[in-house]
């Protein structure tokens, strides 16, 4: 019998010619329990799963949604399921997490995972319910908008059917293409195209049973505590303004990443600022499915209709392209949408070709800094892979600057082929280090250690021992939270994170869980994550940041300069791999392979 | 004034935290207090190390050898001060410092006209010179300048720094407390004028946008604007440190962001 909130095993969808088969893959309550689901798990699956060298764009990649324990249960942030898969950007291990009832209602189909391998002949939606699985052709939904294409497939197949879908740029192989649902993405490492690879448009589940956990009771008095937390000063930011209020606090700190990383602090700043829009803006709230907390902020538009806003999508298509008027980056975020794209590729990788333009790299005179039509201009050749400039950008900044060459990688912003989110390595060195060594590339979700940056419990020019003990800690507790699976914003509402963790995963799964399990779960799936980049072929020459940002010093608003050489930043490193007990190549040691379960 | 200049209170903190917290803001080197023998001392900032004078009455020379000595291997110049500077400014310091570069063993300022000798700067090295000649009996610190090279800054030239004319045109910074008058004067002068800035929750209504306050800690600073330091609180000084300190000193100029804690998404 499988452990509270779970099943004991994944379904294995393969794809071909016009029809899907489904195939129940057995997981192990050992497994279950070492991985505890979501990020973690899928990695597992992806070892067992993934041929080793697979192209992410063969039909023998499989993409996996995952669920966890927590899924279905009353917790607060707990719709929440993770799409994992090798990564056309980065060729490694990519993961997103998404919220939706698309997790709800995928996990009982019956199942803590769906796997889907394979080619469709043509383009099809996948719909996997207790029934089974099938493939529909979709021919009539080609070229449309995921949201479009959620609602078609509702009014086809039904309401009660969840949809995640990929838009136009998943369907032509964008490399950072989206996996959308319910408005949410999916959203780094191209998982998108994984999809559109497999020729699928849209995977639609349906409920068709239920799961037990093991204490009722005790999970309903958690819930209980843990939303009326939710309400409390830790996620206080989130509720009033949304991750958007980084941007006029990480402008005064000098971490906003601005023109391609060449400034860190942003002239028009304040015109994109939360603070600002929300006096002048009509501004709706929303929330993921079974959340308490309610971060999403949707902004009014001139001309009408309404546009989510994150931090990370107005950094990338704002700051980080020298734009300021907030229309034109809530257009661009919109088409993002539309299209199906990364926003923080998609801004990373423009504001690069920017100054490639600047620098008379590539011929593209209309594409300057500060002209927000410039961004639309050149995100609909994204989407659309028109010949020339969309299809160089289409592959991301890493393929782009090894096409273009003359020196353009050393400021591309990515690491591992994964452009940089909106925090400045240079002024938040422990952050510098997360990003370096993260399995996925440069990743503010997988590593906050900016938190620790942040604290003022530590000096953020000096990167040193302190640095790496807060980076492998953050990146530690976001396993966990990304494998059980909870939304990081209710981060700040644990006083002690892993024992308070372990009880609510003992709640639901009956597990005899304590603190210090869940720390090993936290090693095992950072080191899983690891092992599966160096068997794809990643090496330690990977972990490491930007030419810019080594060799650069960075102006801060106070007068001094930010400087974060290549040798601190590898003597971090290596103070990170010892911590994670690898060699000094990164390497992870045969003993601790066992522990890794490969095999099981 | 009833009590030894350290213990002093001025603006919520004693005369020698404030000198010691303001060098330990500027400078990105060791900060050393020069005790006298059995000395009992107020409370110092993180970080801040007391070094003992082994010799009682020599005067500021000795004090000078000793905290020389202290950081001679881990600075080649250094801000040497007394503990009575309410007013001191980093951007004094710093222009005190800038002169050393081109040379000299001792950047002098003559400000307010007179010499400061302790609010000056010292080339480490220049500690066993200083140590000869208390050996020979020279304890004032003209007998040290006519042994080595000094650079004297006068008015003029300290208010050449655009940053020091700004936020210290009277060069108040070199203004010590002597008597109880001195005590009672400095302590009438109101706090410093700083500007105060609040982001995303902790911003009210408009209340992101810059404002002035007068406070002289970053503590005082935040009950300003009604914030309390804490885990989901914390403070940018000048877009630059990032701290919980409530003690740190505020001097004029500063601008202070308070942000949430809880950053990131």
């Amino acid at each position: 019998m499988a452990p509270g909130g779970f099943f004991g095993r994944a379904l294995l969808v393969d794809v071909g010619g016009r029809e899907a088969t489904g195939t129940p893959f057995e997981l192990t309550e050992r497994v279950l329990r070492s991985y505890l689901g979501g990020v973690g798990l899928g990695t597992w699956l992806l070892h067992r799963l993934a041929p080793p060298g697979v192209d992410p764009l063969a039909p023998a990649a499989p993409l996996a949604f995952v669920f966890s324990s927590l899924v279905g249960t009353p917790l607060t942030t707990s719709a929440k399921f993770a799409v994992v898969a090798k990564s056309p950007l980065t060729g490694l291990l990519t993961d997103a997490l998404a919220s939706s009832q698309f997790a709800i209602s995928g996990k009982l189909t019956g199942h803590d995972a769906l796997v889907i391998r394979g080619r469709a002949d043509e383009l099809s939606v996948l719909l996997i319910d207790g029934d089974g699985v099938r493939l529909e052709p979709a021919p009539d939904l080609a070229g449309l908008a995921a949201g479009e294409a959620e609602t078609a497939a509702k009014s086809r197949f039904g309401r009660n059917w969840r949809t995640a879908a990929i838009g136009a740029a998943g369907e032509r192989g964008v490399r950072y293409a989206t996996i959308s649902h319910d408005g949410r993405h999916a959203g780094r490492g191209g998982l998108g195209a994984v999809l559109g690879a497999k020729n699928i448009k849209a995977v639609l589940v349906r409920a068709a049973t239920k799961v037990s956990v093991a204490d009722q009771a005790g999970v309903l008095a958690a819930a209980r505590d843990l939303r009326k937390r939710s309400f409390g000063p830790a996620t206080a930011k989130y509720r009033e303004l949304g991750t958007l209020a980084n941007l006029l606090a990480f402008n005064a700190v000098s971490t906003l990443p601005t023109r391609n990383f060449t400034a860190a602090t942003f002239e028009g700043a304040p015109q994109l600022a939360a603070e600002e829009l929300h006096e002048l803006r009509g501004v709706a709230r929303n929330s993921c499915a079974s959340c308490s907390i309610g971060c999403e902020h949707i902004y009014s538009r001139k001309g009408g209709g309404g546009q989510r806003m994150e931090y990370e999508n107005v950094f990338a298509l704002g700051p980080l392209c020298g734009v300021s008027d907030p229309d034109d980056v809530f257009a661009a975020s919109a088409r993002c949408d539309e299209l199906g794209i990364d926003t923080i590729s998609a801004g990373g990788t423009i504001a690069w070709a920017m100054e490639c333009v600047e620098r008379g790299l590539i011929d593209e005179p209309w594409l300057r800094f500060g002209d927000g039509k410039a961004v639309l201009r050149a995100l609909d050749a994204i989407g659309t892979r028109s010949p020339g400039l969309g299809e160089l950008l289409a592959q991301g900044s890493r393929r782009a600057a090894e096409a273009v060459g003359h020196g353009s990688i050393d400021f591309a912003p990515q690491v591992k082929g994964l452009e940089l989110p909106g925090y400045e390595p240079r002024s938040l060195q422990s952050m510098a280090l997360g990003l370096a060594v993260n399995a996925r590339g440069a990743d503010h979700n997988r590593s906050g250690a900016y938190e620790a940056d942040l604290s003022g419990e530590l000096d953020r020019f000096d990167g040193g021992a302190a640095h790496v003990a807060a980076a492998v800690g953050t990146e530690d507790r976001a396993a966990v939270m990304d494998s059980m699976i909870l939304c990081k914003f209710l981060r700040g509402v644990f006083d002690d994170p892993f024992t308070e963790w372990a009880r609510l995963l003992a709640l639901v799964t009956g597990w005899p869980l304590d603190a210090d399990e869940l720390r090993g779960a936290a090693r095992r799936i950072v080191r899983a994550k690891r092992a599966f980049n160096l068997r794809e072929g990643a090496t330690a020459a990977d972990d490491t940041l930007p030419a810019r940002m080594l060799e650069t010093p960075l102006e801060l608003g106070s007068g001094r300069s930010a400087v974060l050489d290549a040798d601190r930043l590898r003597s971090m490193i290596a103070g990170y791999y010892a911590a994670r007990g690898l060699d000094e190549e990164g390497r992870i040691a045969a003993a601790d392979l066992e522990d890794l379960l490969l095999d099981a | 004034m009833g009590k030894p200049k350290a213990w002093l209170e001025w603006h919520g903190s004693t005369l020698l935290y404030r000198a010691t917290a303001v060098l330990a803001r500027t400078v990105g080197g060791p900060v050393v207090v020069v005790a006298a023998p059995g000395q009992e001392l107020p409370p110092l900032p993180s970080g801040v190390t007391v070094v003992e004078d082994p010799v009682e009455g020599l005067g500021p020379m000795q004090g000078l050898a000793v905290g020389l000595a202290a950081v001679a291997d881990r600075a080649e110049t250094a801000f040497v001060c007394s503990t009575d500077l309410p007013f001191l400014h980093p951007a004094f310091v710093r222009c005190v410092l800038r002169g050393l570069a081109s040379g000299p063993d001792v950047v002098l300022p003559v400000a307010r006209g007179f010499r400061q000798p302790l609010a000056a700067g010292y080339r480490t090295a220049l500690a066993g010179l200083v140590a000869d000649l208390l050996a020979e009996g020279d304890l004032r610190p003209g007998m040290l300048f006519k042994h080595c090279e000094v650079a004297q800054l006068s008015d003029e030239q300290l208010l050449a720094d655009t940053a020091l004319a700004r936020h210290d045109p009277m060069l108040e910074s070199v203004v010590n407390v002597n008597t109880p008058e001195d005590y009672a004067a400095a302590r009438d002068r109101p706090p410093p004028e700083i500007v105060v800035e609040c982001f995303g929750a902790l911003a009210k209504k408009g209340g992101h946008r810059p404002r002035g306050v007068r406070t002289a800690t970053l503590g005082a600073a935040a009950a300003s604007v009604g914030l309390t330091l804490d885990r989901h609180v914390v403070a940018a000084l000048n877009g630059d440190q990032i701290t919980r300190d409530e003690l740190l000193p505020l001097v004029a100029g500063d601008v202070v962001s308070f942000l949430s804690a809880d950053a990131g998404g």
